[in-house]
């Protein structure tokens, strides 16, 4: 008995140290206390409550707001306090809420304000958890809400259409990972062909760089002999990582072409290959499929393609190739020959040796040195060759299709080229609130946009000619160096000279066509190499003046040939009209008196149409007249060219598509 | 319980007795049901409620917004929270959309008392009117002289169907619905009359209680009201329960009076030997009751008796017991006072209410066998024993003020509902299937997680 009494005033104190205060919220310390009293037994619960209620009733908000948080910890807690709370629930509820016009909130208001929302913030909870249990509860809660029209947070309401909206997106991104996952499978046989090819193609590669770095070695080796000799470490280490750096693989001019390849494919590998199979992976762990045998094996292979690339990465990275170098390379090569050095001192910088690194740079300038240009081209028709070396693998077909394939910049858009799958839009990986608002997390870029935003705006870059100099001799010596397209406007059109700026003949493309025919491409070759040989030989120019004589004649067998023709349109044009005449003459009724014996011969039939025009015969209307009098002046005019009358039947053939 | 039920088989105790027993352990332990809800489709405060008559199972309520609706208490129309909470909505409802729904607050709504196929309702916008409750229609309106504040039908009537209805206005009108016409005029009350109550023991015997305080008695076969009870005419204690086997000797009457213990002693005016104060009051009571009955013989009343109040205040309740022997009332003065209507005197029973709704019309009910009063008192509903005026139960559940009560008595649940709109069901607490209930869903526990 007294030690009941004892921990009820315990309690008694507790509570009223808690609610003294001025924080926030009631010392969580203390109100452990409290409920670890308050656990254990009934009669401290009986007490605390009684207690909690006075305290409720102190004229003052901070009072009664810290006394409603320790009521809602015990209420949420112990059975037999929430039965002696709502017994009292109204008293309470006035008391918190200040429902009641003659029960205001006491003073301070902010804290008052503060009181009441939390109040209806428990109720609703309490309402939520145990408004099954007290009719009392669900009464006050709705008599608050509905009769009193209070702002209730609404909690259930929130988290259910929260819990609901996760669902949705939930489903979406199944789908979503779903239908990748169907692409990834039915594409799988493809992407693992390509790894493997591109795999195997760096080992290849590898294996000829490699080759090529035999030599060092031995040296390396050698230079090991030597080793003993050097005691100071920092010496020795400096040795062993110049041995190291010897055993790396070095560019030279000779082996640039395998260097290209394994730069493109070991890029294409690291950047395309070893994302997209990161990716599968992670869509295979995350989709639900039913099939997951499927599922397992793909899991499988992917992983197993991935510790190939990573072995073939690290492979390439022991023999001192690095992604930095390569895309350095690979963006040298597109802008400057020149910068090159500057990569290969980038890569000597790796090792800490700088005696031994100047040496391939040293090679390789030199190398470019002589055959700058060659190089450049070189380079070009390796990458051909790049590009064919992997189309040899992959068919007849695929060259066919590289053949016609646009050239395109390398880009990020190149590694979902043709990909018809949807994009996420908000998809970050990272599960992040918005600062600005809420944010639709199933937004997806549809596929067709995404092409969209992908494509490539090529401008059309004139191809530079070079613009030949005049190259004609000036008087003060030297050739001119203006540079004209077509004519300069002191040595007259521009025509390839030789060194001394003599011009080098062209023949007409008559002549080539003549030569052509007869035959000679030996001679037309020949010419311009005589003729800046020597100039001043007289075979040569006899040889000229022939060639001037047969080119005259020619042009006078043309001159000929035109004049036929001309003959040949004039008599064309003159059949023309006579047909004409002869279509007026026949419209006429007067001609019909000239065709009459013709006619009798050739159609019986035409018998009465002939009385008809006889009948009309007498009559001569305004029309006949002139149709005589144009047919008396043609048969004037036509009179004197009767001669060529006999070509006419040639002409007709000639030219039957007149008529 | 299991024992009682033992003990009635073998005929130890009397069927009806051991029912009673039954009820009224029930009775007594009236609490918030969890498990009944009704879910009331009225937006204003519910001014009347009624169950019907014949069944005990149709309740009808009528609200200050103009609706009335009726439910069915026993039948739920779907459940909440795994059955746990039966709801039940209204069957249906007569509000101001309908095409002859009333315009202002139904102050009053009434079964009509023989079957549930009508019901009655009074209104503010000065129209009584007589609905079918199968098509939900209005058969027959009574347009009244002012705002109608209570209704009342005969519960006993077998010989008329009138309709009393109190108004603002001073005079009670009786609605025939059989001419639909006002058969009767009583003219008394010098106010609105707040409160009518029929007699449960003759059918032509009505009370109205007014706004001037008054309680009139009507007899409606003769003119003019035969009794006002006047406050200060009073009786000690009340007439003990007639037992049907006293055949009234005063010997045993004497031996009943003291097994009672004095707890229901009954001082008649006659006896002489008790203090002077109630000497004094007997004789002026006497000489009343003379002349009360000289003015039965004649029609009108003395205007000194006719000026007797029974309040002070308005009368805002009336109820007869269901034997008929002694009439409740209550009044704006906050007092509960019990009459009994063979001599029309106050009883002087002290009921503990708090305060009582003064403005308006309010509605007690009684329960029988443990006579108990159900009374609105602001907004709780207290419970009183009738004889000792002593509070054996607070109903506290509402949240605005309480303006009727009504007991059911066959399933022993008070209905009671207020100015919050709420409906609220008080059932016997503790019951056995209710427990068992519980334990089924057992969500309500000690959780102490620390």
């Amino acid at each position: 008995m007294e030690g009941r009494d004892d921990g009820g005033g315990k309690v008694m104190g507790l509570i009223e140290k808690a609610t003294k205060s001025t924080a926030q919220e009631v010392d969580p310390r203390l109100l452990k206390a409290i409920k670890s009293i308050v656990r254990y037994s009934d009669s401290e619960v009986r007490l605390s409550a009684q207690t909690l209620m006075e305290l409720m009733r102190h004229n003052h908000s901070q009072v009664r707001y810290l006394t409603l948080f320790i009521i809602d910890e015990l209420f949420m807690r112990s059975k037999l306090f929430r039965t002696l709370i709502i017994e009292n629930l109204d008293q309470l509820l006035s008391l918190s809420v200040g429902f009641r016009s003659n029960l205001p909130l006491p003073s301070p208001p902010a804290v008052a304000t503060m009181l009441r929302s939390k109040a209806i913030e428990f109720l609703e909870k309490w309402n939520l958890s145990f408004g099954f249990h007290y009719k009392e509860l669900r009464l006050g809660f709705d008599y608050l809400k509905n009769t009193l029209k209070l702002k209730f947070p609404d909690l259930q309401a929130n988290a259910a259409r929260i819990q609901r909206e996760r669902q949705e997106r939930e489903m979406k991104t199944k789908e979503i990972l779903r239908n990748k996952f169907d692409s990834l499978r039915d594409s799988f046989g493809l992407f693992k062909y390509e790894i493997e090819v591109t795999i195997k193609e760096i080992k290849e590669c590898m294996e000829i760089v490699q080759w090529r770095g035999d030599d060092g070695v031995p040296l390396a080796i050698l230079d090991e002999e030597d080793f003993e000799e050097i005691r100071c470490s920092h010496l020795r280490q400096i040795r062993l990582d110049s041995l190291k750096q010897s055993e790396k693989v070095e560019e030279t001019s000779e082996n640039r072409v395998v260097f290209d390849v394994l730069r493109e494919q070991c890029k294409l590998l690291v950047t395309k290959h070893l994302i997209s199979v990161q990716e599968g992976i992670s869509l295979l762990i995350r989709v639900d499929v039913s099939d997951n045998r499927t599922r397992d094996s793909m899991l499988k292979d992917l992983i197993d393609i991935r510790n190939n690339i990573l072995a073939a990465k690290k492979k390439w990275e022991e023999a001192g190739f690095t992604i930095s170098m390569m895309t350095g390379t690979h963006e040298n090569e597109e802008t400057n020959e020149e910068e090159e050095d500057i990569w290969e001192e980038d890569d000597g910088k790796v090792g800490t040796d700088s005696v031994k690194n100047v040496a391939p740079v040293t090679r390789t300038q030199q190398s470019d040195n002589s055959s700058l240009l060659s190089s450049s081209e070189a380079k070009k028709s390796n990458k051909a060759s790049n590009t064919k070396k992997v189309g040899s693998t992959g068919g007849s077909l695929r060259d066919k299709l590289i053949s016609e394939a646009p050239v395109m910049n390398w880009g990020s858009q190149l590694s979902n080229w043709d990909s018809t799958t949807e994009v996420r839009a908000n998809y970050r990986g990272l599960e992040l609130e918005s600062h600005w608002g809420r944010v639709d997390q199933d937004a997806v870029i549809p596929a067709e946009k995404i092409a969209e935003l992908n494509l490539q705006a090529t401008v059309y870059r004139e191809e530079r000619t070079e613009t030949p100099p005049c190259r004609a001799p000036l008087k003060k010596g030297g050739l001119c160096q203006r540079r004209d397209l077509r004519v300069c406007p002191f040595h007259g059109p521009i025509v390839p000279r030789d060194d001394e700026g003599k011009p080098i003949i062209q023949e007409s493309p008559l002549d080539e066509s003549i030569n052509q025919t007869s035959s000679t491409t030996g001679t037309n070759q020949d010419m311009p190499m005589d003729e800046t040989t020597s100039d001043s030989d007289p075979n040569q120019l006899a040889r000229q003046i022939a060639k001037q004589a047969l080119k005259n004649i020619r042009e006078k067998d043309k001159e000929v040939m035109r004049k036929r023709a001309k003959l040949v349109k004039v008599k064309v044009k003159e059949h023309n009209q006579e047909v004409l005449r002869d279509a007026a003459i026949a419209s006429t009724s007067r001609s019909n008196v000239i065709d009459e014996e013709f006619d009798r011969v050739f159609a019986a039939r035409k018998n009465k149409k002939q009385t008809f025009s006889s009948m009309r015969r007498k009559k001569t209307t305004a029309k006949d007249r002139i149709s005589q009098r144009l047919l008396s002046n043609r048969v004037k005019s036509t009179n004197p060219q009767q001669l060529g009358q006999g070509n006419d039947e040639k002409c007709r053939e000639t030219s039957a598509n007149q008529w | 319980m299991w024992k009682a039920i033992k003990d009635r088989e073998t005929g130890r105790i009397r069927s009806n007795s051991f029912a009673n027993r039954f009820k009224s352990g029930r009775i007594l332990s009236l609490q918030l049901s969890n498990r009944k809800d009704f879910v009331s489709p009225h937006r204003g405060s519910v001014n009347s409620l009624q169950v019907d008559l014949t069944e005990g199972r149709y309740l009808l309520s009528g609200a200050a917004d103009g609706s009335a609706a009726v439910f069915d208490v026993q039948r739920a129309t779907d459940y909440e929270a795994s059955g746990l909470i039966a709801k039940h909505k209204c069957i249906f409802t007569v509000d101001k959309q309908h095409d002859n729904g009333h315009k202002f607050a139904i102050s009053s709504a009434i079964w009509y008392p023989i079957d549930t196929g009508l019901f009655v309702t009074g209104s503010y916008d000065h129209y009584l009117k007589v609905w079918d409750t199968n098509t939900a229609q209005a058969v027959v309106d009574f347009k009244m002289p002012g705002k109608v504040y209570r209704t009342a039908m005969s519960s006993m009537a077998m010989s008329h169907t009138l309709i009393a209805a109190g108004t603002e206005d001073v005079q009670v009108r009786l609605c025939d619905i059989a001419s639909g016409a006002f058969s009767h005029t009583l003219s008394g009350h010098r106010d609105g009359v707040m409160s009518v109550e029929w007699s449960t023991s003759s059918e032509w015997v009505l009370y109205t209680g007014g706004c001037d305080g008054a309680i009139r008695f009507w007899d409606i076969r003769r003119a003019g009201c035969f009794r006002v009870l006047d406050q200060s005419q009073t009786q000690l204690g009340i007439r003990p329960p007639i037992l049907k086997r006293t055949a009234v000797s005063s010997k045993f009457y004497s031996a009943a009076k003291s097994s009672l213990g004095g707890q229901n002693r009954l001082k008649t005016l006659q006896s002489k030997h008790t203090g002077s104060q109630s000497v004094k009051g007997s004789s002026s009571a006497k000489a009343s009751t003379e002349k009360s009955r000289q003015k039965r013989i004649h029609p009108g009343m003395l205007s000194t008796l006719d000026r007797a109040t029974a309040h002070y205040g308005v009368v805002t309740g009336l109820k007869a017991t269901n034997d008929g022997m002694y009439l409740l009332s209550a009044g704006s003065d906050s007092r509960i006072r019990l009459w009994d209507i063979e001599s029309g005197r106050n009883t002087l029973v002290n009921f503990e209410t708090g305060r009582i709704q003064t403005n308006k019309a309010i509605q007690l009910d009684t329960s029988d066998d443990p006579a108990l009063v159900f009374v609105p008192c602001m907004k709780t509903v207290k419970t009183f024993g009738m004889w000792s005026g002593r509070t054996t139960l607070m109903l506290r559940g509402h949240y605005e003020s309480v303006n009727t009560c009504c007991f059911n008595s066959s399933d022993q649940e008070l209905y009671t509902s207020g100015a919050d709109r709420q409906i609220l069901v008080w059932s016997p607490g503790g019951s056995v299937e209710d427990e068992m209930v519980q334990d089924e869903v057992a969500e309500d526990k000690d959780n102490w997680s620390d």
